[in-house]
C-alpha cells in the first residue's frame, strides 16, 4: 500500500516552548516573517481561574486541500505520499492558495529573502565589527547558517520573490528516512510522525488509543495533523 | 538580487543529498556523529556544550563546509539528548553581524551612558601590550591588589583567567557573578542539610511537586530534561506552582497559587504549621512523640510535661533524622496558621490547608522545589530555608521520589601557584577583597563569614574606594551594567574605573565603558572548555570544542587571553605567570610546552579533563579512554545517584537535617565576633528583623518593599524568558519572532503585563505606551492586559532593554534601548546573608504613567 504520512501533536506533552518553530527555521531557511511551524496561544478565564493554551500549528497536509484545488498552475500539488507541496518555479504568485487556505499557513515572499546579506555592508564600528555582507561573503552562502540540504530534489533552498511557500512536512528529510525537523527538535517528544497506512506504526496505534481532534473540522479538509489530549 | 545568486542556491542545494541515516533515536532519527554526508560536501555532528542558561546541556552542532547550520541534543547526554529553544537561537549568536571581529581601543576618554567610545580597530599585539603595561605599572608601584578580574558566565577553564592569573599577578580580586545567580537558594539547603549547591529531583518516582517560583519547563536548570519529563510526571504526580505570574509551568500545573511577591516565606511557614498541627509529618523520618499523641496544637507551645491521672509525665519527642522540630514549632510555627498567612500571601486559608495536606500525604515522594523566584528576594534566605525545610517534614530529603544531592564528577585541581609568588606578591594577596564580604552589612555566609561573593557591592566599593581603589580591571563574559539591579549604579561605577578591558563577543553595555575591547570566541561553537553539572540523577562533564573557526580574530577569554598577557608581562620583566603556565600545562599527551595561546588553550583543557579521558574514572560511570574519544562523545556521566546514603550523615553540625540550624548559629556567632557585634545586631545589619533563638529556625520575615504605597501603588515582579540566553540572545531576530512562547508576552515587543482590573482603574488598554517608575529609576514599555497577572502586581520579563549589544537588541545602538531593562527600576538591593542581588520578591514598588 502507498504510504500516507501524518503527524500527531500530543498537547499534554507539549510544553509550548517553540523549539519546533525555531528548528523549522533552521531547517528550511525561512526568513523573518515566514514561519512554516508556528503556534496559536489563548488565555481565557478571570484571575485566578485562568487557563492558557498553546497549540502548535503547521500545514495540515489535508486530504482534500483547498489550496491545491484552487492553484491555477498546479504549483501547489499533492505527492503520492500525501504531502501537499509547492513548486516555486511555476508559481505565479496569485495568492489564490492563501485565500483558500483556512489555516493561514501559506506565506507570500514579498521581498528577496536574505537580500540584506547581499547588500548590507554597514557595521557598528568600521573595521571592528562585522556587517551582514561580510559574513555571507566569508561563509560563501546566502547567510552563514544556510542549510543547503533544504534544496534536495531541485526545490529552491530559499524561495524566490513573488512566490508562496509553506511547510512540506520536511519531505526532503522524509525521503532520506528522517523525521521532520520539528519532530526531532521537540524536547517533550510531543510529536509523532509516520505512515498512517501502516497499522503497526506508532502514529496509527496512538490515533486508535486516543480521540484525536483536528483544526477546523467543519471545513471538511480532512487534515493529517492530529491533536491528542489537552494542553492543561 | 541577481539571477546569479539564485543559480548559486540551486547548484549548492540541488546537489545536496543525505547519504547515510543510521538511527540513534528510534523514530526521530538523525545521523550519528560523523555519518551525515552530503554529495560534494561533508557534514558532521560535533559535540559541544550550550551555556545559554544554567542547564549546561551537552549538545551537538551540524558542521557543513566549515559552518554550523543546525543544533540538536547530544545523545550521550544523561538527559537523553534533548534541547530547549535556546541553542537554536545560538546560531544567530555565533553568526551575529554585530560581533566584534578585532581588538578595539577607545579614543574618546569620556565615559558614560550614551557617550560614543569612538572605538577603533587595533592589533592583538597593541591591545595585549596596553593591558600588560597597566599591570606592570601596578607591579612597579606595589599595588597589584588594585587589579580586578570580573567573571560572568564561565567554563571550568576559569581556573586560568579567574582563579590563578589574578593570584599570579598579586591580586585577591577575582570577582565572580555568583551573587547575581542564586546563592540565597543554596542558603536554604546549606543551613538545613549542609549542601551548598543545586538539588536534583527523582521525577520518575515523585508523587507531588510543590514548585516555588519553579518554571521548570521554561528556565533555570535541566530545562530540556524537565520539558521532556513534565507530561509523564503530570500523569502520576500532582503539580502545584507558586508564582505571582501564570508561568509556562503554572499554566500546565494542577494548581496555581498566585502568591503576593515576597510572601513565599509566609506560605511555606503556614504549610509547615498545617503539616505539624494535623499530624501529617513523616514519622519515620522526623520521629514522633513517645506517647503518639500530637502536642502540636495551634497557638500552644509543646509542653515539656503533662499531668495525667495525677502523675507528671514528661513530653518526649523521639526525633530521628532531623534536629529541632519542637524548637521550630515553639519558636515560630505555633501561631502561623493558614488564616494568618492568607492576609499576607493572598492565598486562601482553605487552599493552603489543601495544599499542605496533599503535599504531606505524598510523604517522602513529595518535593518542595525552591528556585531563585522564592530565594532571590531581599529577605529570601529565610524563604528558601522555610520552603526547603518542608522536605524535612515529609522526609523527601535524599529519598526515592524526593529531592537529592547527586554524584560529583572527578576533577583535576589547578597546580599550586605558591612556588611562583614572590614575597611581595604573596603579601599583596592578603589584602581584603574589594566587595566588602564578611563585613557587618554583607555577611555573605557561604559556609563561613565572607565565604561568598557580593558581586554587586563592587560598584559602590569602587566608587567609595573602600577598602581601596581599583585601577585596572578586566571583565569577561559579563555585562553587569545591564544585568544587576540598580543598573545606574554600575553605570556610574564604570565611569570612575580608570582602566577597563572587556573580553566579549559583542559590544555590550559594559563594553561601552571599556578602554580596550578583546573579541571573544563564542562558547558554544568556537572554543575549548568544559563544565560539570547534574541532570537526571547523573553528574556529568560536558566538553566545548571548536566546531567552526571564528570569522574574526577572536580568542578564548579564559585561556588564550591570560597566556598572551603572561607572554607580554614576561617580555616586560615579570615572568611568573608565563613560567607557571609553561611549567604546568605541558600537553598531557605529547609533553610539549605551550608556546602559543592556541597550544595553551588546548593543553589546559586536556589537563583539567584528564581525570575523565585517561580512563581512570571509568568505574564511576561512562567509559572513555582517550582525549579523542572524549571529543567524539562530548560527555561523560556518573552512574545514577542512589538516594539514602546522606541521611544522618549530612554535613551539618548535628549531621541531621536541621530545622533548628546549629550550623547557621555557629557561623553567625563567628561572623558577629569577627565584626565585634552581637548576633542580633548582625541580623539587623543584614536587614533581617529576627532576634534571639527564632533566628536559627525558618521563620517569617516581612517582605521588603521600596517606595511608599501612595506614590508607587503597584508591586513590580519580573521573570525569565524561555528564550533568554542569559541576556545574550537579544540581538537574535528569532528571539523577537518567537517571544510569545512566554505566556502573556507578545512577539516583537517588550510588554508589561497588567491585570485587566488594574488596567481599567488606570484607563489603560492593550498597546498603550507607559512609563514605569520606582525610586531607583524608570523605563518605557507597552501595556498588555493579561489575566495571568495578579491584581496589584505588574509583571515584566527580563532581558530586553539593551542600549548596546547590537543593532537588533537596541533601537539605536549606543543610545536608545529596544524595550526596557528591568534593572533600571529594580532597586540596588541585597540579600545580605548570602550576598546576593535580589530580582524577585517584589521589592520595587512602581507607579505607571501613560505616555
Amino acid at each position: 500500500m502507498a504510504k500516507k504520512y501524518g503527524m500527531i501533536i500530543d498537547l499534554h506533552r507539549c510544553v509550548g516552548c517553540g523549539a519546533c518553530d525555531l528548528a523549522c527555521k533552521s531547517e528550511n531557511n525561512t526568513p523573518v516573517g515566514i514561519d512554516w511551524a508556528s503556534h496559536k496561544i489563548e488565555t481565557y478565564g478571570v484571575f485566578p481561574k485562568v487557563t492558557y493554551t498553546h497549540t502548535p500549528t503547521l500545514c495540515n497536509h489535508c486530504e482534500d486541500a483547498p489550496c491545491v484545488r484552487v492553484c491555477p498552475t498546479h504549483a501547489m500539488h499533492k505527492t503520492e505520499e500525501g504531502f501537499v507541496v509547492h513548486d516555486p518555479s511555476i508559481c505565479i504568485g496569485c495568492k489564490s492558495c492563501m485565500l483558500a487556505d483556512p489555516y493561514g499557513v501559506i506565506f507570500f515572499n514579498k521581498t528577496d529573502a536574505f537580500s540584506d546579506y547581499v547588500s548590507d555592508d554597514s557595521s557598528i564600528v568600521k573595521g571592528g565589527t562585522f556587517s551582514k555582507k561580510e559574513l555571507s561573503d566569508k561563509a560563501k552562502a546566502p547567510f552563514p547558517n544556510f542549510n543547503a540540504a533544504r534544496g534536495a530534489g531541485g526545490y529552491e533552498a530559499i524561495r524566490r520573490k513573488g512566490t508562496v511557500e509553506k511547510c512540506t512536512f520536511c519531505n526532503h528529510r522524509v525521503a532520506q528516512g528522517l523525521s521532520p525537523a520539528c519532530v526531532v527538535a521537540c524536547p517533550a517528544d510531543a510529536r509523532i510522525f509516520g505512515d498512517l497506512n501502516d497499522e503497526k506504526s506508532q502514529i496509527a496505534t496512538t490515533l486508535k488509543a486516543h480521540k484525536p481532534t483536528v483544526l477546523l473540522p467543519e471545513k471538511g479538509t480532512n487534515p493529517k495533523v492530529f491533536y491528542i489530549r489537552s494542553y492543561n | 538580487m541577481s539571477i546569479n545568486r539564485r543559480d548559486f542556491l540551486k547548484t549548492t542545494a540541488g546537489t545536496a543529498a543525505v547519504a547515510s541515516t543510521l538511527s540513534i533515536f528510534p523514530e526521530v532519527v538523525e545521523a550519528k556523529t560523523g555519518e551525515l554526508k552530503y554529495e560534494g560536501e561533508a557534514g558532521k555532528w560535533v559535540s559541544t556544550t550550550c551555556q545559554g542558561c544554567t542547564s549546561w546541556c551537552p549538545i551537538q552542532g551540524l558542521v557543513v563546509d566549515g559552518k554550523v547550520i543546525k543544533v540538536r541534543g547530544n545523545p550521550n547526554s544523561p538527559s537523553g539528548g534533548r534541547i530547549c529553544p535556546r541553542p537554536h537561537l545560538a546560531l544567530q549568536q555565533v553568526y551575529d553581524p554585530d560581533r566584534v571581529k578585532t581588538p578595539l581601543k577607545r579614543t574618546n576618554p569620556k565615559k558614560g551612558r550614551g557617550i560614543d567610545p569612538k572605538f577603533v580597530p587595533i592589533s592583538w599585539d597593541e591591545a595585549i601590550n596596553t593591558i600588560a603595561d597597566k599591570i606592570m605599572e601596578l607591579i612597579k608601584a606595589g599595588e597589584t591588589h588594585k587589579y580586578m578580574l570580573m567573571r560572568g558566565r564561565y567554563t571550568n577553564l576559569n581556573e586560568i583567567m579567574y582563579n590563578t592569573f589574578p593570584k599570579l599577578i598579586g591580586s585577591p580580586n577575582n570577582i565572580s557573578h555568583s551573587a547575581l545567580c542564586a546563592e540565597s537558594e543554596k542558603f536554604g539547603r546549606y543551613y538545613t542539610e549542609g549542601f551548598w549547591n543545586y538539588a536534583d529531583f527523582d521525577l520518575d518516582n515523585t508523587r507531588y511537586i510543590l514548585g516555588w517560583g519553579a518554571d521548570w519547563v521554561a528556565s533555570n536548570r535541566q530545562t530540556p530534561w524537565f520539558m521532556h519529563q513534565f507530561g509523564k510526571v503530570k500523569d502520576r504526580a500532582k503539580i502545584t506552582t507558586i508564582d505571582p505570574r501564570l508561568s509556562a509551568t503554572a499554566a500546565k500545573s494542577h494548581r496555581w497559587l498566585p502568591v503576593i511577591p515576597g510572601e513565599d516565606g509566609a506560605l511555606a511557614i503556614a504549610i509547615a504549621h498545617v503539616i505539624l498541627s494535623e499530624g501529617k509529618w513523616n514519622k519515620s523520618f522526623v520521629g514522633d512523640f513517645a506517647d503518639k499523641v500530637n502536642y502540636f496544637i495551634p497557638e500552644k507551645e509543646v509542653p515539656t510535661e503533662i499531668e495525667l491521672d495525677g502523675k507528671v509525665i514528661p513530653v518526649v519527642f523521639e526525633e530521628k533524622h532531623t534536629h529541632g522540630v519542637i524548637a521550630w514549632w515553639n519558636l515560630e510555627l505555633k501561631d502561623r496558621t493558614p488564616e494568618w498567612a492568607e492576609k499576607l500571601t493572598g492565598i486562601s486559608a482553605k487552599e493552603i490547608r489543601e495544599v499542605a495536606r496533599e503535599f504531606a500525604e505524598a510523604g517522602s515522594r513529595a518535593i518542595s522545589w525552591v528556585t531563585p523566584g522564592t530565594a532571590m528576594q531581599p529577605r529570601g534566605a529565610y524563604a528558601s530555608l522555610a520552603a526547603h525545610a518542608l522536605n524535612g517534614l515529609v522526609g523527601s530529603v535524599d529519598a526515592v521520589g524526593g529531592i537529592l544531592q547527586g554524584n560529583s564528577v572527578p576533577s583535576v585541581a589547578a597546580p599550586d601557584v605558591k612556588p611562583y609568588l614572590s614575597e611581595e606578591i604573596a603579601k599583596a594577596l592578603k589584602n581584603k577583597k574589594i566587595d566588602q564580604r564578611g563585613t557587618k552589612g554583607f555577611p555573605a555566609i557561604n559556609q563561613k563569614s565572607g565565604g561568598g561573593v557580593v558581586t554587586s557591592r563592587v560598584a559602590q566599593a569602587m566608587m567609595d574606594k573602600n577598602p581601596y581603589d581599583i585601577k585596572v580591571a578586566i571583565g569577561y563574559w559579563n555585562n553587569w551594567v545591564f544585568s544587576t539591579n540598580g543598573a545606574n549604579v554600575w553605570e556610574k561605577a564604570m565611569e570612575t574605573l580608570p582602566f577597563f578591558a572587556h573580553v566579549t563577543t559583542n559590544i555590550a553595555e559594559m563594553t561601552m565603558y571599556a578602554d580596550i575591547v578583546l573579541p571573544a570566541k563564542m562558547h558554544l561553537f568556537e572554543r575549548f572548555g568544559f563544565v560539570t553539572n547534574k541532570q537526571n540523577l547523573h553528574g556529568y562533564m560536558s566538553i566545548h570544542q571548536p566546531l567552526v573557526k571564528p570569522y574574526g580574530d577572536a580568542k578564548t577569554d579564559e585561556t588564550e587571553v591570560p597566556f598572551l598577557l603572561a607572554q607580554a608581562l614576561a617580555k616586560k620583566g615579570y615572568d611568573a605567570p608565563l613560567r607557571y603556565f609553561q611549567d604546568n600545562f605541558k600537553d598531557p599527551q605529547s609533553g610539549k610546552i605551550p608556546e602559543t595561546s592556541e597550544e595553551f588553550d588546548l593543553f589546559a583543557v586536556k589537563y583539567f579533563t584528564k581525570a575523565i579521558w585517561s580512563g581512570e574514572s571509568n568505574e564511576k560511570g561512562d567509559t572513555i579512554n582517550s582525549w579523542e574519544e572524549l571529543l567524539d562523545k562530548g560527555v561523560w556521566k556518573t552512574k545514577k545517584f542512589k538516594p539514602g546514603k546522606k541521611i544522618d550523615n549530612f554535613k551539618t553540625e548535628t549531621k541531621k537535617f536541621e530545622f533548628y540550624s546549629e550550623t547557621l548559629k555557629k557561623v553567625m556567632i563567628e561572623h558577629a565576633e569577627k565584626n565585634k557585634i552581637t548576633v542580633d545586631e548582625a541580623f539587623e545589619h543584614a536587614n533581617y528583623t529576627c532576634k534571639g533563638e527564632v533566628s536559627f529556625v525558618p521563620h517569617y520575615e516581612p517582605a521588603v518593599r521600596h517606595g511608599d504605597e501612595a506614590t508607587y501603588p503597584f508591586i513590580f515582579s519580573e521573570h525569565r524568558s524561555r528564550l533568554n540566553r542569559e541576556g545574550r540572545s537579544q540581538n537574535s531576530p528569532w528571539y523577537y519572532t518567537t517571544k510569545n512562547v512566554d505566556p502573556g508576552d507578545e512577539n516583537e515587543k517588550d510588554v508589561t503585563k497588567i491585570n485587566p482590573l488594574d488596567g481599567k482603574k488606570l484607563g489603560l488598554k492593550n498597546g498603550d505606551k507607559i512609563r514605569i517608575s520606582s525610586i531607583q529609576g524608570s523605563l518605557e514599555s507597552e501595556v498588555k492586559l493579561w489575566e495571568g497577572t495578579r491584581p496589584g502586581v505588574v509583571i515584566k520579563c527580563y532581558g530586553q532593554g539593551h542600549w548596546a549589544y547590537g543593532r537588533v537588541g537596541s533601537e539605536v545602538f549606543g543610545s536608545k534601548p529596544r524595550g526596557g531593562n528591568n534593572n533600571q527600576i529594580l532597586i540596588h538591593e541585597y540579600e545580605r546573608l548570602s550576598g546576593t542581588n535580589p530580582r524577585a520578591g517584589g521589592f520595587a514598588r512602581v507607579k505607571i504613567e501613560k505616555i
